[in-house]
């Protein structure tokens, strides 16, 4: 496995307000990086500053095998051979599919120019559609145009700026295998930014977290899955709901149970308020059980009936809103039941 | 938008102010399709052909340089970090504001043979007569396509810089991921993008150049506003006057219609305000080059003939023509005054009715009151005598029979008839203005009132004109500025006792004599630059 | 409300400025002639009668105006700068004959119409100015055409009323064709295009562009009242061509009433001052002409530039030959 990119203590500012700080990442050749995060967390900026539209000022970016890029070399964009592809796609309105896709390939010549389009054309299904213009195609099509003209000078890396956002949800996933199985066809490197945890799963083979200007955590999907590092990766990825816990000598106690202490993971920080991370899937109905906690939402999904459960204590401490329960048994609106929670790796977190 | 307003009045008032105004051009049509084919056929043996072939050179030659002065312009501004660049960007619109038969008379003063330019030359190099040295005459074809474009150059940098810059940055960047520089991407790119923008601005430049009069007559130059002159005034033949406005007013169609043409399928315009262009670094030299051709602009379109008029204002001016100025001043005053108002309320009118009327042809309107703006004042000027004179008679026709006192010329012959052709000729700019402040108001502003109960009659007031406040502003301070400007209509159709500034200033000039009306001169540019001041301040504000 | 408003003002408009011109007391005056020539005179007149002059300038379009008006013209008086001018609205049916003692007595025979329907009020020369370069030479309009002038002659367009006067003149003299011949020749020893007005001409001799120009007499009288003028009207001298056979050009200004004058009497009144020793005085003296009425003196300016032979040609004859004139013009190419 070679590594394609790194960045070391990457910081950038702009107007004096740090955007990025101190970001370190790498990138094997080959592989697909989610780059997710709430929104305004830094995520395009990264990507901007990976592609060189926003200067860093402090770090580097080294490119395999020999490209370094620091405050003191900023190498043009264009030197970069990197590809990149925008969320509105900025497809060149004035030119045709074919003439887009042409647009990167002018230093070689026409021959060769024309066997790679046409190799595109027919990988991306546009052979049909070469002659249209950006505005006679639809947006599915005009994805695919982008992807086209971004891969047509054979980038080392390929940027791609939530290229998924504008398409609606029933293409999307679609869409999404699709371009995944091309990438992976060709080989090629991209990091791709988004909000949606879902695109991150089903793309990715790696992810990383931002939060303001910063990664929080990077590794496989997988992994962050199972061990997100802190609250708030676990939280805007969703992963589980929140449960408040009040430590005592050997259990904790929540609203509904109590815990052994000895498999806890240890993530909190001392003198705060700590919470259990809980996944759906550890969660059990207690149909014996006292009732515990209060239906306060029901929702249809393909998994079952999907819950969102308050609790019934009176301790403030431990009370809960909204905890994400999935059932197949059918409960109403307002009705009191009883759970339990299933013996697991513990994983407690302090916001 | 399916459903709309049904009101049959506004339907028929929108209708009626169309035709009002297409009317004159129609009639001058139709009259000129009479016209005497002995003395066409004279014209044509003889001078036509000169005429129209000066009016094509001149039309292309000062597109030609508007484009090489604003286009390069608007690029430096929106693209690079140029020196001074915060108060070049409104600089360069100041130009706007000078008639260009003022900036023509000050230029010839200045660059002529017993001008300071030439006479220093003279003394320093000890040349005694014009053959021992040559210089630029300034009185030419050229001469006059340099004068004209100097003033009229900031429309295509106005539009131009507002194109790039409301340009998707993104094109940008995807041209640079591809391998290109920003200087080859503004190339390849940027400018392409602009390209309907640049044809617009170009056809607002050619329309205002074949209207224009003043300058090619100071200048010689016979183009087919002169024909038009000549056939009608020393021939005395209105007929074929009208038939030869009709050439002109097709050589403006021709173009209008292949502008549109050439950009058809083009609208890729996004209407946003792009603050994350990426401006190109300049090195020294570039810095050099950028600003001194931007302040070029600048000096020659306006810093040096406005310091040339207050010049002479100083050394020539007296109280006693500033008494006169007064009256002739504050007539520009009220002619700019109703024409501001009445276009801008037909702009709101019919503008409204194109968006919220029901009917099936409710753009029409809008479309046909804005078609004057292709016709040159003088051939207006005629076309409204030609069609208000027999609406006179008719009427006092009608008093007679009446047998109440004979009104007179209660139209042609008051400056109704002057307010009219202002209205017909500058409607256009009222309705760009107001139409392109209409199309931001989003569309569900249209039905919210009456989703709340409230009737369109009440909605408009209280949800379009205050949304629409600073568009009709624009529109009001555009055609007013242009209307103290207008020249040739204004000569023709002046009642008894009745001077503009602009009449004024124009005999001064044709008697050498602009120095007693430079303070006249001063006020007309004063006045034009109170809507580039206020456009730029509302630019800022945004 | 706007709506209300506005069009009030419109109305407003319509009818507040023409009712404001059919008051008692007043004369509407269509003029050819510049304001600041002829306002001191009005001024007079009024003083003198209590009578408004109203007027209404332009270089171009009058007569055309007057014609579309018709019948409801508020037009009175036409004072034009050119004999050909007069002729028109004659022809053209726009004038009405007058009866006046008056101005018959004043105005000798050959500078009024035979109908009685206009009147000259000044005469002026067109004179040939030349270089004080050049010195004391005598001078025909024909050398105009001479090629050792070329390059060295400057005019105003050919198709300014002043110059078509002269060419119709040429006409009479000499024939069309000859006339062409002589205008193409001429347009060979122009030094530019034909521009600007005659005094531009005088300034493009004194800076040296030219050595000959044509121009009106009293325009040398104005610029050497005129403080920026003086110094190029000080390079040339005045010259009365033709003076060794027919005589130089000579054409009018003049005064004509409307047809459908509604101010009859006013008018009448306005006419009639104009040719009194008075105003005719006031011509000579701040206009610098040639006054029409015997025995009014030129002024002492004028008279020192001596006296002159003037073409007896008749106004008439002019006036006849304009249209042949302008379509030479036209032929010659003489503005291009």
């Amino acid at each position: 496995m070679t590594v394609l990119l790194t960045l070391r203590q990457l910081s950038v500012a702009l107007q004096q307000k740090p955007i990025l700080s101190d970001v370190n990442l790498t990138l094997a050749e080959g592989d697909i990086l989610g780059l997710v995060g709430p929104s305004g967390c830094g995520k395009t900026t990264l990507l901007n500053t990976i592609a060189g539209f926003v200067e860093q000022h402090k770090g580097s970016i080294s490119i395999a095998p020999d490209m370094v890029i620091d405050a003191n070399n900023l190498i043009a964009p264009e030197q970069r051979n990197i590809g990149m592809i925008f969320q509105d796609y900025a497809l060149f309105p004035h030119l045709s599919v074919y003439k887009n896709i042409a647009f990167g390939l002018n230093h070689i010549d026409k021959a060769e120019q024309a066997t790679r389009i046409d190799t595109l054309l027919s990988l991306l299904k546009l052979t049909d559609y070469s002659e249209r213009y950006p505005h006679q195609l639809s947006g599915g099509q005009q994805q695919r145009v982008a992807i086209a003209r971004a891969l047509a000078p054979q980038p080392k890396l390929l940027l791609l700026d939530e290229p998924f956002s504008n398409i609606d949800a029933r293409l999307r996933n679609e869409l999404m295998l699709e371009l995944r199985s091309l990438l992976k066809k060709l080989g090629i490197t991209a990091i791709f930014v988004t909000h949606n945890k879902d695109e991150v799963f089903s793309f990715a083979d790696k992810i990383a977290v931002m939060h303001q200007g910063r990664v929080l955590q990077s590794g496989t999907p997988i992994d962050v899955f199972h061990q997100p590092s802190s609250w708030l990766v676990a939280d805007f990825l969703q992963i589980g709901s929140w449960l408040p816990v009040i430590e005592g000598n050997d259990e904790c106690f929540t609203a509904i149970g109590n815990i052994v202490k000895d498999t806890i993971a240890d993530q909190r920080k001392d003198n705060e308020q700590q919470y259990l991370l809980l996944k759906p899937q550890h969660i059990a109905l207690m149909p014996e059980g006292e009732v515990n906690v209060n239906i306060e939402y029901v929702r249809i999904t393909e998994h079952g009936f999907h819950y969102l459960l308050s609790s019934l204590t009176d301790d403030k401490r431990l009370s809960f809103e909204q905890l994400s329960f999935y059932s197949h048994h059918v409960f109403a609106q307002g009705e009191k039941i009883a759970i339990e929670i299933l013996p697991h790796n513990y994983q407690l977190f302090s916001k | 938008m399916s459903s709309g307003n049904k009101n049959k009045r506004w339907k028929f008032l929108s209708w009626l102010i169309a035709l009002a105004l297409i009317t004159p051009v129609l009639v001058m049509l139709f009259s000129g399709i009479g016209s005497s084919t002995e003395l066409f056929s004279h014209l044509w043996q003889t001078v036509l052909p000169t005429y129209i072939s000066n009016t094509i050179q001149l039309a292309i030659l000062v597109v030609t340089f508007s484009i090489l002065f604003g286009v390069p312009a608007a690029a430096i501004i929106s693209q690079t970090n140029v020196m001074g660049k915060k108060y070049l960007r409104w600089l360069l619109m100041l130009p706007l504001a000078m008639p260009a038969y003022l900036v023509a008379y000050l230029y010839t003063d200045l660059f002529d043979y017993a001008g300071p330019v030439q006479r220093f030359l003279r003394a320093s190099f000890d040349w005694h007569s014009p053959l021992d040295y040559w210089f630029f005459d300034i009185r030419t074809l050229l001469g006059a396509a340099i004068m004209i474009a100097l003033v009229l150059f900031p429309y295509v940098y106005m539009l131009v810089r507002t194109a790039f810059e409301c340009q998707d940055q993104h094109l940008i960047r995807a041209s640079r991921s591809l391998g290109y520089s920003l200087t080859q991407s503004f190339m390849k790119v940027s400018l392409p993008l602009a390209r309907p923008a640049i044809a617009v601005s170009a056809s607002l430049v050619l329309m205002e150049t074949l209207a224009d009069f003043a300058t090619v007559q100071y200048f010689a130059v016979n183009t087919l506003t002169t024909a038009i002159y000549d056939t009608w005034l020393e021939y005395g033949d209105l007929s074929t006057a009208n038939a030869i406005a009709s050439i002109l007013m097709l050589l403006i169609l021709f173009t209008v219609i292949a502008e549109q043409r050439a950009r058809a399928g083009q609208r890729h315009q996004s209407n946003r305000l792009n603050n994350q262009i990426k401006e190109k670094k300049l090195s020294v030299a570039q810095h050099f080059f950028a600003a001194g051709f931007c302040w070029l602009l600048v000096i020659a379109g306006f810093i040096l003939p406005f310091l040339l008029l207050i010049m002479m204002a100083l050394d020539y001016a007296t109280l006693e023509q500033l008494n006169e100025l007064l009256s002739s001043g504050f007539n520009s005053l009220q002619v700019a005054f109703y024409v501001a108002s009445i276009t801008t309320f037909i702009a709101l009118l019919l503008s409204l009715f194109k968006r919220l009327h029901y009917s099936k042809w409710r753009d029409h309107p809008l479309q046909i009151s804005g078609f004057g703006y292709a016709i040159p004042g003088t051939v207006l000027a005629m076309a409204m005598l030609a069609t208000l004179g027999p609406i006179d008679h008719w009427l006092n026709g009608v008093a007679k029979l009446l047998d109440i006192t004979a009104p007179g010329l209660i139209l042609s012959g008051s400056i109704f008839a002057i307010i009219l052709a202002l209205v017909v000729r500058f409607a256009a700019i009222a309705n760009g203005t107001i139409t392109s402040g209409v199309e931001q108001i989003p569309a569900s502003l249209d039905l919210a009132p009456a989703s709340l109960g409230v009737t369109l009659n009440k909605s408009i007031p209280k949800v379009h004109l205050p949304l629409l406040k600073s568009s009709i502003f624009v529109a009001w301070l555009l055609v007013f500025v242009e209307a103290m400007k207008e020249l040739p209509a204004v000569l023709l159709l002046r009642p008894f006792n009745f001077e503009t500034l602009s009449t004024q200033i124009y005999q001064l000039i044709s008697d050498e004599r602009l120095e007693q009306g430079a303070i006249g001169a001063l006020l007309i540019v004063l006045f034009g630059l109170i809507p580039v001041v206020y456009l730029n301040k509302k630019e800022s504000s945004v | 409300m706007l709506k209300k408003s506005l069009l009030s003002k419109v109305l407003f408009v319509c009818f507040l400025v023409p009712s404001a011109l059919i008051q008692a007391a007043e004369v509407n005056v269509y003029s050819y002639r510049q304001p600041f020539l002829v306002k001191p005179l009005f001024d007079v007149f009024t003083q003198e009668t209590g009578i408004k002059v109203n007027v209404v300038f332009a270089k171009k379009g009058m007569a055309e105006r007057l014609a579309r008006e018709g019948e409801h013209s508020p037009a009175d008086i036409l004072l034009t700068t050119d004999i050909s001018r007069l002729v028109e609205l004659h022809d053209n049916n726009l004038l009405q004959t007058v009866q006046s003692e008056i101005l018959e007595q004043a105005v000798p025979e050959k500078f009024q119409s035979k109908d009685n329907t206009w009147y000259a009020l000044t005469m002026r020369v067109r004179n040939i100015y030349s270089s004080k370069r050049l010195g004391n030479i005598a001078l025909n309009y024909e050398d105009l055409a001479d090629p050792k002038y070329k390059a060295r002659v400057c005019t105003r367009s050919g198709k300014h009323p002043y110059n078509v006067a002269l060419v119709s003149s040429m006409i009479a003299e000499h024939g069309e064709e000859k006339t062409l011949t002589w205008l193409e020749n001429l347009k060979e020893n122009l030094a530019r295009k034909p521009q600007g007005s005659d005094r531009g001409q005088v300034q493009a001799i004194h800076q040296n562009l030219c050595d000959l120009s044509l121009g009106n007499s009293y325009y040398f009288g104005k610029m050497l009242n005129d403080e920026k003028q003086k110094v190029w009207a000080n390079e040339v001298n005045i010259n009365f061509p033709n003076q060794a056979n027919r005589g130089a050009h000579v054409n009018i200004s003049g005064v004509a009433m409307a047809k459908y004058a509604p101010n009859s009497k006013n008018a009448l009144a306005l006419m009639e001052f104009l040719v009194s020793e008075k105003a005719q005085q006031m011509y000579a003296e701040t206009n610098m002409e040639y006054p029409v009425r015997e025995g009014v003196a030129v002024s002492a300016l004028v008279s020192s530039w001596g006296q002159f032979k003037a073409d007896e040609l008749s106004l008439e004859t002019i006036a006849k030959h304009r249209k042949s004139a302008i379509k030479l013009l036209d032929k010659a190419k003489f503005d291009l």
